[in-house]
């Protein structure tokens, strides 16, 4: 048995090694993006990481028949992972049998970079801007989707903003209120245990809920360049702004701020904490809306949830209007299959995509349409709306996006391990910066 | 004896499978000896590092060692509350007078539900916040102090998620184990119990040995298993918190699928090899011995 498992591990890296050796390719120039000739309508896959029955599967789905009518022979095949680390696996394999689809979802990551790097991927800014469409992008949602230089390889599909969701009733019964500042929060979450409430609900199983709350203190004090020398070692986690978010992350723990065992517990255990009335707190973005901000909430709490934005630090780099507004996993196009038929797809359902995924109450990723109110909605719906209107420039990026893989991997776990007070900030520290200065070199040449 | 031309054909039919093994077992196991020189993210060029990766293992990777003793201590745990669970719960039956057949299915469920399914149900079982059985059961007996989020705790996650892989098998183990005790020679017991032999020493000496050569099939069975522990480790807690519950395989998993090393990870999956072969080799050795006294 043990065989097995033995076999079907080192298969699986074989499998890729003689895929990588077999395939070698020749990559097309990933700068032309208008290709000539004919159309020759044909099956195109698109592998993405979206929910199977979200909006955009079913535009995009809805988009492809619409153009198959014009285009007999065309078919869009969607073959979809929401599981992001299985997703991640599925594309590192077929990247490395040089085996991608036309078209396929990923984040900003320095393994993205690579492909780019090595002429994989069409250059968004051109394809954006040679179909007519750059300019109705908000810029916040192409500037999600960069690598650290400024270029852009993916198209984003969503904008979402996160907020921190609280429990006004359970706020009053502590009596906290909105806290005005980051270094605000441990206090109040001791003062919501005393209470016997539970201060913030957070899914501990998919590790990037608590990775978000590292990335809020360096960006208020340094801003968003912070990560982005973190990652390259350029900056350390003994830094001013390094310090002060591990010391905080450790004093969020020892304010016992998140449920108790909240490291085995997912992403619907925390919502259900939130939306129970147990947990005054729930950190989590815009995709939620049509759970917290519709009659489908709890009516035991419905009319006692507001949210505020990302608090602010005394002498902040950046402003209230700045924090987390993520534009999803981007979808990029496969440099090698790019031809006549995708180019002339991807303008027909970019053009028509923004007003369709507007109607179902999402943002678009772009300005020129207006988001529809469901008719179930609370009044939050449209106050959260209205927010992603007054935006400010700069954007805290998560930095599970940011990180290289196994210094992200490394994080996340001793995050845990620093927030439950099983090592101390100072363990933190050294552990973190050797783990950079291993591993950043590989991926950040 | 088989004459010749009969061997030659046994051969010809030997040969088909002989192959289809080398390809899926040898060569992946060369082939990931191989890459385990070189540094590799699967899309950059390969790049030849000789025995780097094997220094790096064994001295600088503090990872590495810890998931090793965590692979141990969880084959530990599997193997006493399969074996000894099995022999217990063995034993047990065969005092029994009515409704084996029950038990002998209630206990052999669990090996048949699917592994997910028994990683979900255990994070509730340990859950503490909505309170799950087992601190439930705890308070109730009075050991609130006890209770705790048995996953969450750097102290207890290991054995927590050893328990259920344990649990999940002992069913199977017990029946196999079972069916070895009824074999007992009931004259031989009679004997015993004439001659004024206690339960335990009955147990000792007569029914233990006669069933030995069963016990260290049931062994082999189950240390293969706990080597290759995997899936619910993984499911539950992916490791954590910190590197509390990760397994070689789950760091080689990571190290392949996560950090995109596969050259660092084909160094991993070679010493899980060496630590199978070493593993087999050692029950090899008992048997042998046993055979020999």
């Amino acid at each position: 048995m043990k065989k097995l498992l033995r076999a079907a591990a080192v298969a699986a890296v074989t499998a890729l090694a003689l895929a990588a050796c077999g395939g070698g390719g020749t990559a097309s120039d990933p700068s032309n993006v208008s290709p000539t000739g004919e159309i020759k309508p044909r099956e195109i896959s698109w592998l993405l990481s979206r929910p199977a029955d979200g909006a955009v599967i079913n535009i995009m789905k809805k988009l492809a028949d619409d153009y198959a009518k014009d285009h007999p022979g065309f078919a869009l095949n969607l073959i979809t992972t929401p599981d992001r680390p299985s997703y991640i696996q599925k594309l590192e394999t077929l990247a490395a049998a040089n085996k991608l689809p036309e078209l396929f979802d990923t984040d900003a990551t320095p393994f993205a970079q690579e492909l780019a790097k090595q002429g994989k991927m069409v250059d968004a800014d051109k394809l954006l801007k040679s179909l007519d469409v750059y300019d109705d992008y908000r810029p916040g949602a192409l500037d999600y989707q960069r690598f650290d230089d400024g270029s852009l390889y993916m198209i984003p599909f969503q904008f979402e903003l996160e907020f921190i969701w609280y429990n006004k009733a359970l706020f009053e019964k502590a009596g906290v209120s909105v806290p005005k500042s980051l270094d605000d929060i441990p206090a109040m979450c001791t003062a919501l245990r005393n209470a016997g409430i539970t201060p913030i609900a957070i899914d501990g199983q998919d590790q990037w809920p608590l990775e978000r709350y590292v990335a809020y203190q360096p960006f208020r004090e340094a801003g968003p360049d912070f990560v982005q020398k973190l990652k390259k070692g350029e900056a350390s986690f003994t830094d001013e702004a390094g310090q002060k978010t591990v010391n905080w992350m450790a004093d969020l723990g020892k304010a016992k701020c998140f449920q108790e065992g909240f490291s085995a517990q997912g992403y619907s255990d925390a919502q259900n904490q939130f939306t129970s009335g147990q947990a005054a707190m729930y950190n989590i973005g815009t995709w939620e809306l049509p759970s917290l901000a519709t009659d489908k909430l709890n009516p035991d709490v419905r009319d006692d949830i507001d949210f505020f934005t990302l608090p602010t630090t005394e002498g902040s780099a950046t402003s209230a209007n700045e924090f987390v507004s993520p534009s999803g996993i981007g979808m990029a196009v496969n440099s090698k299959t790019y031809d006549p038929l995708v180019s002339d797809f991807l303008k027909f359902a970019l053009a028509k995509y923004p007003a369709e995924y507007a109607a179902t109450g999402a943002l678009s990723p772009t300005t020129n349409v207006q988001t529809a109110i469901p008719d179930n909605a609370t009044p939050l719906y449209k106050k959260a709306l209205e927010t992603a209107a007054t935006l400010g420039d700069k954007q805290a990026m998560p930095w599970d996006t940011q990180l290289d893989p196994t210094t992200n991997g490394r994080l996340q776990q001793e995050l845990v391990l620093l927030v439950q007070g099983n090592i101390s900030p100072e363990q933190f520290t050294k552990t973190m910066d050797d783990a950079i200065k291993q591993n950043a070199p590989k991926f950040f040449k | 004896m088989l004459p010749n031309r009969s061997r030659t054909s046994v051969l010809v039919f030997l040969l088909p499978p002989l192959l289809l093994y080398c390809a899926a077992v040898l060569f992946p196991i060369l082939q990931s000896l191989f890459l385990s020189f070189f540094s590799w993210n699967g899309i950059s060029e390969m790049e030849f590092v000789g025995l780097q990766n094997y220094v790096r293992m064994l001295t600088a990777d503090d990872i590495f060692w810890r998931s090793f003793f965590n692979a141990l201590l969880y084959l530990a745990i599997c193997l006493v509350l399969q074996l000894g669970g099995a022999l217990v719960v063995a034993s047990l039956l065969t005092s029994l007078r009515r409704g084996r057949e029950l038990i002998k299915t209630l206990y052999l469920l669990p090996a048949v539900i699917s592994t997910v399914a028994i990683a979900f149900l255990f994070v509730r079982i340990y859950s503490i916040d909505p309170v799950g059985l087992l601190n439930q059961l705890l308070h109730w007996v009075g050991l609130g102090s006890l209770e705790r989020a048995w996953l969450s705790d750097v102290n207890t996650v290991l054995a927590a998620v050893s328990a259920p892989e344990g649990w999940r098998f002992t069913g199977l183990y017990m029946l196999i184990i079972y069916a070895a005790l009824i074999a007992v020679p009931k004259e031989l017991e009679e004997a015993a119990v004439l001659d004024g032999a206690s339960k335990w020493t009955l147990f000792t000496k007569i029914r233990f040995p006669y069933i030995r050569p069963v016990w260290i099939t049931t062994t082999i069975m189950a240390t293969t298993y706990g080597l290759r522990g995997f899936d619910i480790p993984y499911l539950m807690t992916n490791g954590g918190p910190g590197q509390s519950s990760e397994l070689l395989t789950t760091y080689m998993y990571k190290t392949a699928f996560t950090s995109t090393d596969f050259g660092y990870a084909s160094t991993i999956s070679v010493f899980i090899v060496i630590k199978c072969l070493v593993a087999v080799g050692l029950i090899l050795f008992m048997l042998k011995r046993k055979a020999d006294s």
